[in-house]
């Protein structure tokens, strides 16, 4: 799931101090389970604003509306009809929503009401943590299912390096070592002797350092 | 203020004499205005504040006295000391005043008889010369104390001295005032509750004490043995700084003119420790009052020399007379928990005596048809209570009313004198049938008391009960606000408009029937599990006990003699006897439960039943869990390296079989397992069971010498005795400190105990035959069945109950309930008593055929839900569940409506019935209209 926490209502109000109606985005996806960008979200930050607008005088209107997704064209569309009633967006969905939305209303602002952080697990209400980095050549089967790439601060394939004390990585005492848990996981799958192979240098092209990416499945397209 | 007289008769059929004195006020006519106590001017001391307090001659004991009606004091009352005054008689609304009440005699014919008389706090004047409480007012009982720290005392919960009004810096508490006490007061027992109050006294007083607050426990033994009791007692001292000092304090001086309190004591090395305190407070024990013995020796009942009801160990809760049953502290010294439980075992034993009886005096309402009014426009009426003073004292009622009147949708518009009484009810139907009201509003005290009487009255008039709404104008204004007449009235006129507005947006809700199968399912064939199966089947309920051994008996297997001296074999062959052959039930062993699904009055039970295995299904209405406990396996103190080791119950199963004279030296150390990082409770049961095993090598072997190694002696109530009478008999106790335990070692072929003793504060070695472990109960392992089940376990597994105090015996699912040791390590006649308890309050399930479920539950719309697992992990009871398409449902039969789920929900999926947001939201938005 993508991961985003809450923006500053300081932020969002300077964004947006100049409009007279604005329009309050949410999306039923991920930004909804990590509980920054669902309905109900939708309906605090709304009210936040309007507050925030009647103490300094003035009738602004705030719409609220909350699509199934934001990074799809038909369900974007089912705003087309009423987003000409506000002068501005604030999409609380993760980053592609908001670009989604600012690319198919081109005139209309569109402003972040979030930080979209990372693809990470819910290990407990109330807490993520990040688990995939996105390189675009996953190399899980070697490592015993724990990702250097995302676990391991430094992103090394050979690990751990000497900053790793008691499990933990030196960067700071509550991360734990990511190739000490690849470690305990192959001793747990009685895998050690992959642990004595070297991993080869990894293609990084595949990742962001390979410029903006795309997926075209030819299979798929209509 | 009735009293029983005499009872003739016998077993099932009684005859009870009753003298009913005289209220001096009509219970019918009395609505608890409290015009009578404001007009009387006679003032009283305060019994209720432990007299710190004052109340007038007219008066209700306090706020929530059931039943809530006033009463005058004719010991007090100006009028019947004098002849003159009768201005209650003047004032009161309703002329409920009665002067020439007189008492009456009643007679009752009844099957069973529960005493449940209770106790009274020991009175310390006795010790006047020790602890000055009736000459220096900054000694308080411990009642006075809480009183003091009440938001409904004297001082609305402010700290201060009656002395002084000074603010205490400084609290000392004296424990065992009138308890374990054979010099003074003669009450040689524990009141088993005093330790734990103590120290939840001296939280409240640091959390209500403006600044630092020093307070200091005095004691010889915190006894906080019941369920998570210790771990209170380790938060007040290593969180909150409560300090708690071993010595018994025995007098004090006072400083003239602050009145402080010097107090002088030998702390455990000898040494003379001095400190002032400025309030003492003395922790009173438990004591039968005298009208109590009274009582039981009219009633031909057996009482022992401290006046506690006899009660066999094997059957805790009957009395030496049949058909008549005790309970509470009358029974002998507990606490809460212990009280109510044993109050719904009474139930239970007095219930099955009657069950051929049940249901013969039902009286069935008859209600009328309900109109349906979806498709009406809302016709809202208002009725305004007055409430004499309590309301029309501080608010303009009739302004209110007028108000109410010109809000929209609102056709009528009342005030009543009291809402709540019989007549207003009546011509409230009137007005709703004749102006076809289809929604209403009362707007009189707090839903919480009054919320039934007014859905039950609309409902009389053929309108869903859900079409109610109250505007709280009593607790939530004039209470609050009597200060501010004119703007209370403004909150009033606010508080109706804004129930208004949402009486507008309410819908009829039908509320679910359900059957009950009348069939209870017991998992657990030991002691409780026996117990519950048999008071549900003498009660005429059938029952399948699940046992997952081979045979039944549990932990109780592999115990000899109780405390007392009772044969638990012999207790064990009799009870499996009596259910093995009871036609209304079925056991079934060597079973496991595998599979449980459905909701209270319909639950299905898998089992796997050996030795096959085959499976089976049983529908049943309620469950009982009575998974047990076992002996902790010790690691400690070369157990099982060592044979001259054993622990507890091995050596009672030693001295029945082959004796104590092989025993010269025996030592025993308390708490091998319990109140240690592991498991942080005590075990409450191994002090009494070292008690009672070396009281037992002392009566084998008189030459034996018995030194016990312990950290505080937990003999609570009436096991004391036995502690002392140990004492008596030569057994050595030393005192131990966590960090400093006693050391074992084994020397050749000798067995050596090396240990410090606080009081000569030298190191000691003993040479000893035999050391036994006084080993704690550890929770049977009921992971699974737990989790299939699904119930909350505590951190070291045992079952949670609904409420500690209130609810001890009940799971927060309904209809599962818990007994035993499952639920914390218990003695036998606590587990007993429990096991019945927890058989009674099945029975209010399943002696209804049918039951109907609130409608204010919590409902899904699972085109918005987004599966996000929210609910289903904030949900206290587990209910909601993503189902295979994908959203979450949410059972009404399961849900108890909290609406937790529809507040945490991100998606806005969920709504609670009767409480949607738009129901709730129109209130605000109708506040703060015109304000925007």
């Amino acid at each position: 799931m993508i991961v985003a926490d809450k923006k500053p209502i300081e932020e969002i109000i300077d964004y947006v101090k100049d409009y007279q109606s604005i329009l309050v985005l949410g999306c039923n996806e991920c930004v909804t389970v990590c509980e920054v960008g669902g309905k109900k979200e939708v309906g605090l930050l709304a009210s936040a604003l309007r507050m925030h607008f009647l103490q300094q005088g003035g009738e602004v209107n705030i719409g609220e509306r909350t699509l199934e997704r934001q990074c799809d064209h038909e369900y974007l569309e089912e705003i087309r009809d009423n987003i000409d009633h506000y002068e501005a967006v604030v999409s609380i969905a993760c980053g592609v929503g908001v670009q989604f939305t600012a690319e198919k209303y081109q005139t209309k602002p569109v402003y972040p009401g979030v930080n979209t952080l990372f693809m990470g697990a819910n290990e407990a209400r109330g807490v993520w943590s990040e688990r995939c980095q996105g390189c675009g050549q996953c190399i899980l089967a070697i490592s015993g299912g724990i990702c250097p790439v995302s676990r391991c601060a430094k992103r090394i394939l050979n690990g751990p390096c000497g900053g790793s004390t008691a499990g933990k990585c030196e960067i700071s005492k509550d991360i734990p070592c990511g190739w000490q848990l690849i470690i305990d996981r192959l001793k747990a799958l009685g895998r050690m002797d992959d642990y004595e192979k070297i991993n080869p240098i990894k293609n990084w092209s595949t990742e962001r350092a390979g410029g903006p990416r795309k997926v075209i499945r030819e299979d798929l397209k209509l | 203020m009735a009293e029983v007289t005499s009872i003739a008769g016998e077993d099932g059929n009684f005859e009870i004499q009753i003298i009913q004195k005289p209220r001096y006020i009509d219970m019918e006519k009395c609505t608890a205005c409290g015009l009578c106590a404001e007009k009387c001017p006679k003032k009283v001391k305060d019994p209720y504040n432990e007299g710190i307090g004052l109340r007038k001659a007219a008066y209700v004991k306090y706020p929530q006295a059931v039943p809530l009606k006033y009463v005058i004091d004719k010991e007090n009352c100006i009028y019947f000391v004098k002849g003159k005054c009768r201005a209650c008689e003047k004032f009161c609304p309703n002329k409920a005043i009665n002067f020439l009440d007189q008492p009456k005699n009643l007679t009752l014919k009844v099957g069973s008889v529960v005493l449940a008389t209770g106790s009274r706090p020991y009175d310390p004047s006795g010790l006047e010369d020790l602890y000055q409480y009736r000459s220096n007012p900054n000694v308080l009982t411990s009642l006075e104390f809480e009183r003091l720290l009440s938001a409904s005392g004297p001082t609305q919960g402010h700290l201060k001295r009656l002395s002084d009004g000074k603010e205490p810096k400084k609290i000392a508490w004296f424990q065992c005032i009138g308890s374990r006490d054979t010099d003074h007061c003669g009450n040689g027992y524990c009141s088993s509750v005093c330790c734990m109050y103590a120290i939840k006294d001296a939280m409240m007083a640091k959390e209500h004490a403006k600044g630092e607050l020093d307070c200091a426990i005095f004691n010889m033994d915190i006894r906080t043995f019941g369920k998570d009791y210790e771990k209170y007692y380790l938060r007040a001292r290593d969180k909150a700084g409560v300090r708690f000092i071993k010595a018994r304090v025995h007098s004090f001086d006072e400083i003239a003119g602050e009145r402080d309190l010097h107090i002088r004591y030998a702390d455990e090395n000898g040494q003379t420790q001095e400190e002032f305190f400025d309030l003492v407070i003395l922790s009173v024990g438990l004591q039968v009052p005298e009208s109590s013995r009274d009582l039981a020796r009219k009633l031909g009942v057996e009482l022992d020399g401290y006046g506690f009801v006899k009660t066999p160990t094997f059957a805790p809760i009957e009395t030496s007379r049949p058909g008549v049953y005790a309970c509470g502290v009358l029974q002998g010294p507990k606490d809460i928990p212990g009280s109510v439980t044993e109050a719904s075992a009474a139930a239970c034993l007095a219930g099955g005596k009657l069950a051929l009886a049940r249901n013969t005096c039902t009286r069935i309402l008859d209600l009328p048809e309900e109109i349906d009014v979806s498709s009406e426009e809302p016709r809202i009426g208002v009725y305004v209570c007055n409430c004499g003073i309590n309301i029309a004292g501080v608010v303009d009622v009739a302004a209110a009313e007028e108000f109410a009147r010109s809000l929209p949708n609102v056709v009528f518009a009342r005030q009543n004198l009291f809402s709540c009484s019989q007549d207003s009810l009546d011509s409230m139907k009137e007005s709703i049938r004749e102006h076809r009201l289809n929604r209403i509003v009362v707007a009189a005290c707090t839903p919480k008391t009054h919320e039934g009487m007014f859905m039950d009255t609309i409902q009389g008039c053929g309108l869903n009960k859900y079409l109610l709404e109250m505007a709280n104008i009593r607790n939530q204004d004039s209470w609050v606000h009597s200060d501010n007449p004119r703007e209370a009235t403004d909150k009033a006129r606010e508080l109706i408009r804004m129930a208004v507005s949402r009486a507008g947006t309410l819908n009829q809700l039908q509320e679910k029937v359900i059957t009950v199968n009348q069939r209870a399912v017991v998992i657990g064939g030991g002691v409780a599990g026996m117990n519950a199966a048999l008071g549900l089947a003498d009660q005429g309920y059938e029952v399948v006990l699940v046992e997952k051994e081979k045979q039944l008996g549990g932990m109780a297997d592999r115990l000899t003699f109780t405390i007392e001296g009772d044969d638990v074999q012999a207790y064990l062959k009799g009870l499996v006897e009596r259910v093995t052959t009871h036609p209304l039930i079925q056991v079934l062993t060597q079973a496991l439960v595998v599979g449980f699904t459905g909701f209270q009055g319909n639950f299905t039970t898998e089992l796997l039943v050996g030795p096959g295995p085959y499976q089976r299904k049983i529908n049943h209405g309620v469950t009982l869990i009575a998974t047990g406990a076992s002996e902790y396996q010790p690691r400690e103190y070369l157990y099982g390296q060592n044979e001259k080791v054993m622990t507890q119950v091995d050596l009672a199963r030693h001295l029945k079989e082959k004796g104590a004279q092989d025993f010269n030296q025996v030592a025993m150390i308390q708490c091998v397992g319990s109140r240690n990082e592991e498991n942080p409770n005590c075990s409450r049961i191994c002090c009494q069971n070292a008690i009672k095993n070396a009281l037992k090598i002392k009566n084998l072997n008189p030459e034996a010498e018995v030194f016990i190694f312990y950290r505080d002696i937990r003999t609570y109530g009436l096991l004391e005795t036995y502690y002392k009478e140990a004492r008596e008999k030569g057994v050595v106790f030393f005192r131990f400190d966590p960090e400093r335990p006693p050391q074992v070692e084994q020397v050749g072929e000798d067995l050596v105990v090396n240990f410090r003793d606080p009081i000569l504060d030298r190191n000691m070695q003993v040479k000893v035959d035999l050391l036994a472990l006084s080993a704690g109960m550890v929770a049977n392992d009921t992971e699974e069945l737990a989790s299939i089940v699904k119930l909350a376990r505590t951190a070291e597994g045992y079952f949670m109950e609904a409420h500690v105090k209130l609810r001890p015996v009940d799971m927060a699912t309904e209809g599962i309930f818990i007994c035993g040791s499952a639920h914390s390590p218990k003695l036998m006649n606590e587990t007993i008593a429990q096991a019945q308890a927890a058989a009674s309050r099945a029975t209010t399930f399943l002696s209804r055929k049918e039951l109907t479920l609130s409608a204010v539950t919590a409902q899904v719309n699972a085109d918005l839900c987004a599966a996000c697992l929210i609910c289903v992990r904030s949900c206290p009871y587990g209910v909601p569940k993503i189902n295979t398409d994908g959203f979450s449902v949410i059972d009404e039969a399961l849900c108890h409506g909290c609406g937790i789920c529809a507040a945490e929900c991100p998606a806005k999926a969920i709504e609670l019935n009767w409480y949607e947001d738009d129901q709730l939201l129109c209130k605000i938005d109708t506040l703060l209209e015109g304000a925007l």
